[in-house]
């Protein structure tokens, strides 16, 4: 995967892939990624024309139509400057996936640099800029959703890392915290039992555990997982660590 | 009757031909798979022990020890190797009936079996059979008890040293405890096929 | 019904079946990931190593083919080469019928299962009795294995306990001790009458012609004590290059398969017995076998003929997890189920298109593999290959017009803001099969499509915040 292969970092200006998803739904999540991106010192470019990075149709068989989205994405977010996404799902369709897809493909070199130049926003802050230790206060019980997009990356320990240094916060471990939640993508609608049964099996895990907040780097599993937490008239607080990172500064839990 | 290897190779070959490069061989160290720290500074007879423990199988010392096993185990009629047979005979008492050869046609009459081991590997816990050294296939497995007479030094230390010393005898087996299955709801119970009870003799 | 073949079965398997599935796949993988994590500090290091030496391999089987043909010859042993599943069979019916044989005892041999050896010789007129105690009694059950290590997996005690009764072999008694002893007093027997054994072979060694053959049971070294023809199926992906790899991969596949450091028998058979040797095989004969592993090598998915049957990604994946074995409709279920049993239908793929759909790509396959299948990279090239052939797949939404929208930015935030009529339509009225599936389980956030940007705007709008 070509998070393997970065070129090291210089300047402190990223370009920001919001996601589909936050752009829908989750608009919180993404001015908490901006909030703590600036926290962290790093000016903040956010392109206009982004849409989403072109994983739904390339998990669906549908390359062709992915690698005109991934096109769109490239041109995009053009020049020399990281993009870094509050996504670890998204970050890999641009290291990974979209490589794969752009394999015969005479710009895949262009796909690629883009790749290379892609950060999860926990991977970025602690691997890229170096945090180590998040300042501010949270104090509540947390269970840290390992989303499998960050398997092969240093994104999970990324996201402990900052979780662990943050006064009053305490990660709480859950049972089999290394299988999927069910989401997948479109697998989430095309084998909704499947689906259901898995995510209901990682909520009982971590329900066991007893968090006061549930928290992932991805809102794709937090969706799917809060949605059905939500439907059976339990549900769970989810957040995206960006927002644990933002109301730690301001100095606990927030709204949401 | 016709042989189908000129169409499989011409297909092999065809599926190769557009490949630019072809993944080499890699270079390696065999002593990546070594188990080193539970090998280090160890005597390769006792760790063998150990590790035959492990998979429930059982290293023994004397012969008086692998009489008194099959005594308590009322396992009184068995087959012994011709070879082995004039030393330790003595070590037999009364009330055991030790034949040296092997009947098919009775394989149920015969509670354990005493075959030469070629040699052992200390790390798994394994005993090695050779054709060669093995005076008959089935009396090493048809029994219920099987003696791997193992001479302390043909014990290898690793999985990987055995590999290398595999030689050219057409026929090796690793034995690595007793035949077991998990087949019936993951449940490991031993003796299926093979011994229910595998031991080795070790000697000098 | 937009679910797919397999969510449907998953949906109807019996609770206590999941549950028994779930459960031994559970312990199984968590013993595996213990003892490889306790015994070697860098596990993927070797798994890595184990892979490129596949890989080699299976991308040099023009060289190494003839190799281990030739070794194999001269150590007096018989070689055969089968292109299809008919002509590998026919093999195996020819070879008995020139030595007047009628009784066969066969090891537990995934190619066999692949080319339904079993059915054709008993359509022959010869006997093939499965002896390995799961693959004996799917036999007499008339069943199909569910896993690849593991064939009756989807069974319980009393299920087998039922089965021997009816076969007469003893009253009911659903104690596996008991069941297992009445299999060992069966079997042997049938053993010492048999004309022939055969087995597989889990790896070939070019350079010596050495098969090596794994089982715990030991149903394969009876097969080559009391029989005196000895007839291997070997798929031609099971070749390795040196004796020295042997080491490497029975490290790696004990380990994989069943937590075990070596699996209890592993048996290194390189021709017929030794002359000395009274009890065995005098005549040996080896099967290449093809059947569509020569499509595959020709193909974007090679990677998976490293694969060495373990059955790790079996035991981690969440769907099989869930669903079992017999949902992949496949002798080969599971993540690697997935990708090989489509490919080796060659022109008939489309008949198992929607295997590779059956996973989140949740990787945890790729992560276990012990020889480093990048299996969710496999599965999404198999449904790329599946939408280029047009192979149907409910349930899937179009994908072509969401790539114009998502490549059109003006008309894209247009679409944020007008998705807001998703929060006061309801839901259960908006016909669209993917939102639909969706809310039948769990709710739908709230829509705030535009409303980050709007955010940012606003933010940015009295002055732009400096880099600190």
């Amino acid at each position: 995967m070509l998070n393997r292969e970065r070129t090291p970092l210089t300047g402190r200006r990223v370009q920001l892939m919001a996601t589909c998803l936050c752009d829908a739904f989750y608009d919180d999540v993404a001015a908490a990624t901006v909030e703590v991106l600036e926290h962290a010192g790093v000016e903040v470019a956010f392109p206009e024309g982004q849409t989403c990075c072109g994983q739904p149709a390339f998990n669906g068989g549908d390359w062709p139509a992915s690698r005109r989205v991934v096109r769109h994405t490239v041109r995009t977010f053009a020049g020399e400057d990281p993009v870094v996404v509050p996504s670890g799902s998204c970050a890999a369709m641009l290291f990974h996936g979209a490589v794969l897809e752009f394999e015969k493909e005479p710009d895949a070199p262009a796909v690629e640099a883009l790749g290379r130049r892609t950060w999860e926003l926990a991977d970025y802050l602690v691997n890229g800029l170096g945090v180590r230790t998040w300042p501010g206060r949270y104090p509540a019980r947390v269970a840290f959703h390992r989303s499998c997009h960050s398997r092969g990356t240093d994104s999970v320990a990324a996201a402990l890392t900052l979780l662990r240094s943050i006064a009053g916060l305490e990660v709480v471990e859950f049972g089999e915290a290394e299988q999927c939640c069910g989401f997948g993508g479109t697998f989430a609608v095309t084998f909704p039992h499947l689906s259901g049964a898995m995510g209901q099996l990682k909520l009982d895990h971590v329900r066991a555990a007893q968090p006061d907040v549930y928290v992932s780097g991805d809102m794709s599993c937090m969706m799917h997982l809060g949605g059905l937490a939500a439907r059976e008239g339990r549900p769970i607080r989810t957040l995206h660590l960006a927002q644990v990172l933002r109301d730690a500064l301001r100095g606990g839990e927030a709204k949401s | 009757m016709t042989d189908d290897r000129e169409s499989i190779l011409s297909r092999v070959r065809g599926a190769l031909a557009p490949l630019h490069e072809r993944a080499p061989l890699p270079t390696y160290d065999s002593e990546i798979a070594v188990l080193r720290g539970l090998l280090a500074g160890r005597d390769l007879a006792e760790l063998l022990a150990e590790r035959m423990r492990r998979v429930n199988g059982l290293a023994l010392t004397s012969p008086a020890a692998v009489v008194a096993h099959l005594r308590a185990g009322g396992h009184r009629h068995g087959y012994c190797d011709p070879a082995l047979w004039p030393d330790l005979a003595p070590h037999f008492a009364d009330g055991f009936t030790v034949e040296t050869s092997f009947d098919r046609t009775r394989v149920d009459d015969y509670a354990f079996g005493i075959t030469r081991a070629a040699g052992a590997i200390a790390e798994s816990g394994t005993i090695i059979l050779h054709d060669r050294t093995t005076a008959s296939r089935l009396a090493a497995l048809a029994p219920w008890v099987h003696i791997a007479v193992v001479s302390r030094a043909d014990i290898f230390g690793d999985v990987t040293q055995a590999v290398a010393a595999l030689g050219d005898d057409r026929n090796v087996v690793w034995c690595t405890g007793p035949s077991k299955t998990a087949d019936v709801e993951g449940i490991l119970i031993e003796g299926v096929h093979g011994p229910g009870e595998q031991l080795a003799l070790i000697v000098p | 019904m937009s679910a797919q073949a397999i969510d449907r079965f998953a949906a109807t398997l019996p609770a206590e079946t999941r549950a028994s599935v779930y459960q031994s796949t559970k312990t199984t993988h968590e013993k595996r990931t213990r003892l490889l994590f306790d015994q070697f500090p860098d596990p993927d290091r070797l798994r890595t190593l184990a892979g490129e030496i596949k890989q080699h391999a299976i991308e040099n089987l023009d060289t190494y083919l003839p190799q281990a043909e030739a070794r194999l010859r001269a150590n007096g042993a018989q070689v055969h080469w089968a292109g299809t599943a008919e002509a590998a069979c026919a093999h195996v019916l020819r070879i008995m019928r020139e030595r007047g044989a009628t009784k066969m005892v066969k090891a537990k041999t995934m190619v066999s299962e692949e080319i339904e050896l079993a059915d054709y010789l008993g359509r022959h007129g010869m006997e093939a009795l499965e002896t390995d105690l799961g693959e004996f009694i799917i036999q007499i059950d008339h069943d199909h294995p569910s896993h690849i290590v593991r064939p009756i997996i989807h069974k319980n005690r009393r299920e087998i306990a039922t089965s021997f009764e009816r076969e007469g072999l003893g009253a009911y008694n659903d104690d596996p001790a008991t069941i297992t002893r009445r299999a060992r007093h069966h079997l042997r027997h049938k053993y010492l009458a048999a004309d022939v054994g055969l087995t597989g072979a889990n790896f070939l060694s070019a350079e010596s012609g050495r098969i090596a053959l794994v089982t715990n049971e030991g149903n394969s070294r009876f097969s080559v004590a009391a029989t005196r023809c000895h007839i291997v199926l070997v798929g031609i992906e099971k070749i390795v290059p040196r004796d020295r790899d042997l080491g490497i991969l029975l490290n790696l596949l004990g380990r994989s398969a069943t937590a075990q450091d070596l699996t209890v028998y592993t048996e290194f058979i390189s021709g017929p017995r030794d002359p000395a040797q009274p009890d065995g095989p005098e005549e040996m004969h080896v099967i290449f076998v093809d059947n569509g592993r020569t499509e595959v090598l020709a193909g974007e998915c090679r990677e998976i003929l490293r694969c060495i049957r373990c059955g790790a990604c079996l035991n981690v994946c969440p769907i099989y997890r869930q669903a079992s074995g017999h949902a992949y409709r496949s002798v080969y279920p599971g993540p690697v189920g997935a990708v090989l049993s489509p490919l080796l239908l060659k022109e008939n793929f489309p008949q198992k298109a929607d295997l590779p759909k059956a996973s989140s790509l949740c990787g945890a396959c790729h992560e276990v593999c012990p020889v480093n299948i990048p299996i969710p990279d496999l599965l999404l090239r198999l449904r790329a290959r599946a939408k280029e052939e047009n192979v149907p797949s409910p349930g899937t939404p179009p994908m072509a017009p969401w790539a114009l929208l998502a490549s059109q930015p003006t008309a894209w935030r247009a679409a944020l803001v007008a998705g807001r009529a998703l929060n006061v339509l309801p839901t259960r009225l908006i016909p669209v099969p993917a939102l639909q599936a969706w809310t039948a389980s769990r709710e739908l956030p709230a829509w705030r499509g535009g409303e980050f940007r709007r955010w940012l705007k606003a933010r940015r709008r009295p002055a732009p915040p400096a880099a600190r």
